[in-house]
């Protein structure tokens, strides 16, 4: 490492990428695979300019043979069209796609690819990142984050993975809203494959980014880095879920250095899903429990959202076997704890099911994520820690 | 010299009277055998001269030729031993031939003469009644299979001296207790012995009730096995020619031991490793029925049902559907009966454990992705039940109450078919599970806010065109067992209730 971590730059040298020939050189420096985005950063610093940092590669005065051997064939110009074949664009600094808050990051890139619509300056944007392997009340939350931050005209950021992030990305959808997905693989190639459907829809809708040119395939080794522009391009970051050193937790780190909010959505201490999220409260994280306390930290009103699932009109059984249940209960003790027959019992929780308050899962039965929300009791004592009026 | 007898070749489960003709001429000793003979009667050739020697009887020292008719009929099975050696004994005179005419000879001989135990006796008797016949003279060791049909001597030997003897007049057979060979004797498992799991009792009541197929999803060591098990004990008893399409299959297969009826609905539960041969029926030359059709009026218990060959899953489509096997080999093809109540199982996921509160489940998406793939499929659509059996925890386990007992739920569930029988007498089905969609509404007769759940389970359970047949097909069995005519509300309900894994909400949001 040329530079030492305490004097290091910020930003890049004035002028990069601005004088002829230098646009071309920045997309060659951000197709290098060699490189990590840190010593990239150093080694432009050190020779000036973008340009002169290829000149320097290509001499052999830095980087690796992989990377002269492919600054002797690359061709800016077949690159750009192939971009353009895939509806993408790239975007250095001071484009509009780039987004300033990147350069505040201690290793910038020094360009991204960009597909589906513009980031727009007016855009407020808030990441909700998780595990991907969560529960189904985790899904639940960040979906329910996302469309309620989606019907405020928030635009929710994730890294368009399995589980909180696709929970998140649909949320923002459904509730008609933009989201920005900031992938770990090539920009033609957004992984995982799976996720097809979903990443069609976000360019359509929102906005695909990622660091990596065209070509270049999804690894585990990319991912922490992809966290650190889904910090950057948010407000506030929210974890939902996350095993202990999760991704998440990276993302969450990333924003605690350039000084965001850091949210976290608490679970039980021995739900080995809630480590992250626990953790970071303990650190100073700010602990939501929901849609209204994330709006209320972040200044947005909430009565502008209708929303909510009723809890009017259930039956006198519906509404007994719902006041007892609490965790996942089998139908024999739900029955047991409501004085109900079996039968009884089963057709409440069905009932309640229907209307979107409880969940069968594994054979138990619990409140589904909207069924709390529609409580009562819960939601009257939410509000009066606040002292805000009830909304819904 | 001219000799005739009656003997029976076993094809698949069926008998079928073979006239077994011996001349004995001019020419070198030896003994020819026509009429389209399998391998194994081409094997009797050798076996039969010792046996007939060691049986101090006269094995001629002339040109023996046997004729097996009808010729085009294929002859296996070494039951014709008996009947070729006795044509040989009319034919040298050695036995009276007025004494062979009204009788059917089955069996296997050794070499010293003894008449071996041999599979499919009960079907020869069939064969040997609707011909009219007498009697049969059966190896001594399967003489109670032939005693249960009625209206038929059975002479038990265990050796061609017997045999001789019998035909001489100078020998009695022992008497052949016919009925209570077999105490009725009450399976050895009981519904009452399962702690807990209250739901999934009902739900094999229910699949009882209605001969509702019942697929169970849990994690190992949630008791799938041991509800499977009891699913024969709540069953209605087998009636008499259930029961004896059923012994004659396990007799074909050689698997009744010396028991007469069987009074128990089989269970049949073949591992995983199982071939599509060894699952419906074949073989190379003997043609043997398979554990599906071993399962034939019980249950066919498929355990980790991911595990088995997709071939041999979807060949099971042909009996859920028929209620029988048609197996076809060069030689011909031969239908085996099999109309069980299939029960499958298997875990949520690939760890086992997706959907259990404490333990996290370890699959990753496309994991879970591939494993439901390897579930869904033609079979599953013949599947009205699915249950999800939970893991249950300490305190669960010893808060629940132990149940009913497996004979007070059977008086539920042949109630509940009674009803059916009686309402679908005119259809030719005889329970719920056979109703094709369209009539299941009908059938139905659902009520007002039955109908109004229904429409509300469409919309927000995703259900689909068949999903909805099946809840309509299940509630209708539900209200059997509550003998009430109209399905209800809470029929639905329940009926509701019974879903997997595999088809709760694991996706995404649908629009709030």
């Amino acid at each position: 490492m040329p530079f030492e971590e305490a004097g290091r730059p910020f930003g890049f040298p004035e002028g990069f990428g601005h004088a002829p020939a230098e646009g071309d050189a920045v997309l060659l420096l951000r197709c290098l695979l060699g490189p990590t985005p840190r010593s990239l950063h150093a080694l432009i610093w050190a020779a000036g300019s973008a340009s002169a940092t290829v000149r320097r590669i290509r001499k052999g005065g830095a980087g690796s043979d992989n990377d002269r051997a492919f600054l002797g064939t690359a061709d800016p110009a077949a690159i750009r069209e192939r971009l353009a074949a895939i509806g993408a664009r790239f975007a250095q600094p001071g484009d509009p796609d780039y987004w300033p808050a990147f350069l505040r990051l201690e290793d910038p890139p020094v360009g991204v690819f960009v597909r589906g619509r513009p980031l727009d300056p007016g855009d407020e944007r808030v990441a909700v990142v998780g595990s991907r392997r969560p529960t189904p009340t985790g899904r639940e939350v960040a979906a329910d984050l996302a469309s309620g931050l989606a019907s405020c005209g928030i635009v929710t950021v994730s890294g368009g993975a399995f589980g909180i992030d696709t929970a998140a990305h649909r949320g923002a959808l459904v509730a008609g809203g933009a989201t920005v997905a900031v992938l770990g693989s090539g920009i033609d190639q957004p992984h995982p494959r799976g996720n097809r459907r979903l990443f069609a829809d976000i360019e359509s809708a929102g906005t695909l980014i990622s660091e990596y040119p065209p070509g270049v395939p999804a690894e585990p080794f990319r991912f922490p880095a992809r966290n650190r522009l889904i910090a950057a391009l948010s407000r506030a970051v929210i974890v939902v879920e996350g095993a202990t050193k999760s991704g998440a937790r990276i993302t969450a780190e990333h924003a605690m250095e350039l000084g965001l909010e850091v949210f976290a959505v608490p679970g039980a201490v021995t739900n080995p899903l809630a480590e992250t999220p626990l953790e970071l409260i303990r650190e100073g994280a700010t602990l939501i429990r929901g849609l209204d306390d994330l709006l209320h930290d972040l200044g947005v009103d909430p009565s502008r959202i209708g929303r909510g699932r009723s809890a009017a009109g259930l039956s006198a059984d519906e509404r007994r076997v719902y006041e007892r249940l609490a965790g996942p209960t089998l139908p024999t003790s739900v029955a047991r704890d409501a004085g109900l027959s079996l039968e009884a019992a089963v057709a409440a929780l069905i009932g309640l099911e229907l209307r979107g308050l409880v969940r069968g899962r594994g054979g138990r039965f619990e409140r589904t994520f909207a069924g709390r929300a529609a409580d009562p009791s819960a939601r009257r004592s939410s509000s009066e820690g606040s002292g805000r009026p009830p909304d819904g | 010299m001219y000799g005739r007898v009656v003997g029976v070749t076993v094809l698949g489960v069926g008998g079928h009277p073979v006239t077994v003709e011996a001349f004995v001429g001019r020419g070198l000793p030896s003994l020819t055998v026509t009429g389209l003979p399998g391998a194994a009667v081409q094997d009797a050739r050798d076996r039969i001269r010792p046996a007939v020697e060691h049986s101090e009887l006269e094995w001629p020292l002339r040109r023996v030729v046997i004729n097996l008719a009808p010729g085009n009929l294929r002859k296996e099975g070494a039951g014709l031993d008996l009947p070729i050696a006795v044509s040989v004994l009319v034919a040298t005179r050695q036995v009276p031939p007025s004494a062979t005419v009204d009788h059917v000879f089955f069996g296997e001989i050794s070499l010293r003469g003894e008449v071996l135990p041999t599979p499919g006796v009960i079907s020869v008797a069939i064969a040997a009644m609707r011909r009219g016949l007498a009697g049969v003279i059966v190896p001594a060791a399967n003489a109670v299979e032939a005693a249960q049909v009625d209206g038929l001597a059975v002479i038990a030997v265990t050796s061609i001296r017997d045999v001789v003897g019998f035909l001489r007049g100078t020998w009695t057979p022992p008497p052949v207790a016919g009925e209570s060979v077999s105490p009725p004797a009450r399976a050895s498992v009981d519904l009452s012995e399962v702690r807990g799991q209250d739901e999934a009792r009902r739900a094999i009541e229910v699949a009882a009730a209605g001969g509702h197929n019942l697929l169970m999803v849990g994690p190992p060591g949630a008791g799938k096995t041991m509800l499977a098990r009891r699913l024969p004990t709540i069953l209605p008893d087998l009636t008499r020619d259930e029961a004896l399409e059923a012994t004659q299959l396990h007799s074909v297969a050689g698997l009744l031991a010396g028991r007469g009826l069987l009074r128990e609905r089989p269970f049949r539960a073949p591992h995983h490793s199982v071939s599509t041969a060894g699952l419906l029926g074949g073989g190379s030359t003997v043609l043997r029925p398979g554990e599906a059709s071993l399962a034939h009026r019980g249950v066919l218990f498929l355990d980790e049902l991911t595990e088995f060959r997709r071939d041999a899953i979807e060949a099971l489509r042909q009996p859920l559907e028929d209620g029988a096997i048609v197996v076809t080999r060069a030689g011909g093809s031969v239908t085996f009966p099999a109309r069980f109540t299939l029960v499958a199982a298997a875990n949520p996921c690939p760890c086992g454990y997706a959907g259990d509160p404490r333990k996290h489940c370890r699959c990753r998406p496309d994991q879970h992705d591939r494993y439901r793939h390897k579930l869904s499929g033609p079979l599953l659509d013949r599947i009205d039940l699915r249950l999800t059996i939970p893991r249950l925890t300490k305190d669960e386990l010893l808060g629940a109450s132990s149940g009913e007992l497996s004979s007070v739920v059977r008086d539920r569930v042949v109630a509940a078919r009674e009803r059916q029988r009686h309402r679908y007498a005119a259809l030719g089905i005889s329970s719920n599970a056979d109703l094709p969609g369209p009539l299941a509404r009908r059938a139905a007769r659902l009520s007002d806010d039955a109908e109004e759940l229904l429409a509300r389970a469409v919309e927000h359970l995703a259900l689909t065109g068949r999903g909805f047949d099946r809840v309509i097909k299940v509630a209708r069995t539900i209200a059997d067992l509550h003998q009430a005519d109209r399905v209800a509300h809470a029929h639905v309900s329940e009926a509701l209730s019974y879903r997997t894994a595999f088809e709760e909400d694991e996706d995404l949001p649908r629009a709030v």
